[in-house]
């Protein structure tokens, strides 16, 4: 496994194995009537240490989400092998180990917010009293204090994608899928919610691996940005983000961080050239 | 982690007090019955019309209260096929309507004859049904039945059809089972489909039963109608017009009410929540 680890960057001790491992992944959508086959995803090797922070950035059409979905046992892949905990995506999946916050954030219109937090919690059996409490506490951790019973049509488009991450992170999942998840919404409520994802991953010591179209977001982030490009969706480069921690937007001033994200550009750059 | 203000929340209740909404619900439409109902008793008794062409208000009233008590129980009879057959049609009709969204062979298979067979006249198929029924109360319910059974069945199979794929995603992350997929989500969805097929069959029903009654009846509002008409009693038969009308709005009424009820959630029932 030697090549793996040179292949993505990855440094892993032999005592802890990754949160998350993908070998010569390979995801083909058969072609639709006739069509070309397309090869969303080709040689994917990628290791995610525990508490790791990974971002996935490329261009559309590079298979960034079907990474996160083949993770989430949403897709399945045509060739390789994919571990969550050293177990199958799908074994994974009924045991809750993965949480998946969507671009759009996918609240149940008819619920109030407490509710949508605790759905994951209901769906496993929770008791009642446990999992209103636990929705509690997520609220309170995502800053939606007060609006326990709103419903979401109540609540701006920042506030549903916090509820939406208290209800990822409702069943405590060992890996956090996060597939643009503040892609639709504006600048200002951007950088806040970046600001509260660095807090809430790093006090919850939260593997996650994130989709996003900025480099600026991905190297405010993580721990590492995987450079992807299209056609078919391989990982091109791993970036190792060294920035000290903790970090605020003023990071985002400082030389380090532009001369990481200039880097990060200019890869994107000769991706999108070769395609 | 700040307080919440992406966006403000819009204002919950910010309506006038009570008597200010009830006088602009309620008094338009009693003003505009006093001005409608004045005219025509006045136009009536001006230009002397006599009662088999337009009847006054006041003959009409009369003859209501006259034998009211007739005319009553009659309302009663075609209030209880329609509502018989209302339940009966609709819940048959939501059975189908799931079996066609849940196993699509069995739409195609079938589904072309069930819209053959909504094209089909009532009028044309009621004597039939009677026939296989017999002549008594049955019979005018099961034409009400087979009214009330396209409408919903339809509307289901589209409602339960119409759900949110990424809402979908969320389920099967979190790992729910296909009941929890169907109770949880796919039915709450299909709700206001669901609405519209009932409010669809609210009218259905009251229009078969007194068809039905039309065809062969000893009792009901469509007995009273065929009867008065042939002794030219036209101001009974408008009566009994009425009172079709108000059994009618009656059970729209409650159907609406039940609505609001059951999904204040739906963008149709916004109003009611300000903004």
């Amino acid at each position: 496994m030697t090549s793996l680890a040179e292949d993505t960057g990855t440094v892993c001790s032999k005592s802890q194995d990754p949160k998350v491992r993908f070998r010569r992944v390979e995801v083909i959508y058969p072609g639709e009537q006739g069509g070309e086959a397309v090869h969303a995803l080709e040689g994917i090797d990628l290791a995610v240490r525990e508490g790791e922070f990974v971002s996935l950035i490329g261009p559309s059409g590079c298979g960034k989400s079907t990474l996160l979905r083949v993770l989430a046992d949403l897709t399945k892949p045509t060739a390789g092998d994919v571990w969550i905990s050293s177990e199958a995506p799908r074994t994974a999946r009924l045991k809750r180990k993965v949480g998946f916050v969507f671009q759009d954030a996918a609240l149940l219109e008819w619920r109030r917010v407490l509710a949508n937090v605790s759905l994951p919690l209901e769906i496993q059996g929770v008791s009642r009293g446990d999992r209103q409490a636990r929705a509690h506490d997520l609220i309170r951790l995502v800053g939606l204090t007060g609006f326990e019973n709103a419903f979401p049509r109540q609540l701006s488009g920042g506030m549903r994608q916090r509820a939406a991450i208290a209800r990822a992170m409702s069943t405590n999942p060992e890996v956090m899928l996060m597939d643009e998840p503040f892609g639709a919404l504006d600048q200002i409520t951007r950088d806040r919610l970046n600001m509260e994802l660095l807090e809430l991953s790093q006090s919850q010591r939260m593997t996650v691996l994130f989709v996003t179209h900025s480099i600026r977001e991905a190297v405010l982030l993580s721990d590492r940005v995987a450079v992807m490009t299209s056609r078919p969706g391989r990982i091109t480069e791993v970036i190792d983000i060294d920035l000290p921690r903790p970090r605020t937007l003023e990071t985002r001033e400082t030389a380090a961080f532009e001369k990481l994200s200039r880097s990060g550009v200019q890869l994107l750059e000769q991706g999108f050239g070769s395609s | 982690m700040t307080g919440l203000s992406d966006s403000g929340m819009p204002a919950v209740g910010a309506k006038g007090p009570m008597s200010t909404l009830w006088l602009g619900v309620l008094v338009p439409p009693l003003v505009s019955f006093v001005v409608i109902v004045g005219f025509w008793e006045m136009a009536v008794g001006y230009y002397e019309t006599p009662a088999y062409i337009l009847p006054a208000p006041s003959r009409i009233w009369t003859s209501l209260v006259k034998d009211g008590g007739s005319i009553l129980g009659h309302t009663g009879i075609t209030f209880f096929e329609a509502v018989a057959g209302f339940t009966i049609g609709s819940a048959l009709g939501a059975m189908l309507g799931t079996l066609f969204a849940y196993w699509r062979m069995v739409a195609r298979g079938l589904l072309p004859y069930v819209i053959a067979a909504n094209t089909i006249p009532v009028v044309a198929i009621a004597p039939i049904i009677i026939i296989w029924f017999g002549h008594g109360i049955p019979s005018k319910v099961a034409v009400t039945a087979f009214l009330s059974f396209f409408p919903l069945a339809l509307n289901m199979m589209k409602g339960l059809q119409s759900y949110d794929h990424t809402i979908m995603d969320v389920f099967h992350v979190a790992a729910a089972s296909g009941w929890q997929r169907f109770a949880k989500m796919r039915l709450p969805s299909s709700l206001p489909y669901i609405f519209v097929g009932l409010k669809l069959n609210v009218t259905f029903s009251v229009i078969g039963a007194i068809i039905a009654e039309f065809i062969q009846a000893d009792r009901g509002l469509g007995f009273v109608i065929m009867t008065a008409y042939r002794t030219l009693n036209m101001p009974r038969l408008w009566a009994a017009m009425l009172m079709s009308a108000l059994i009618g709005i009656l059970f729209f009424a409650l159907v609406a009410l039940i609505e609001r009820w059951a999904i204040p959630w739906h963008s149709s029932m916004r109003e009611d929540i300000g903004s």
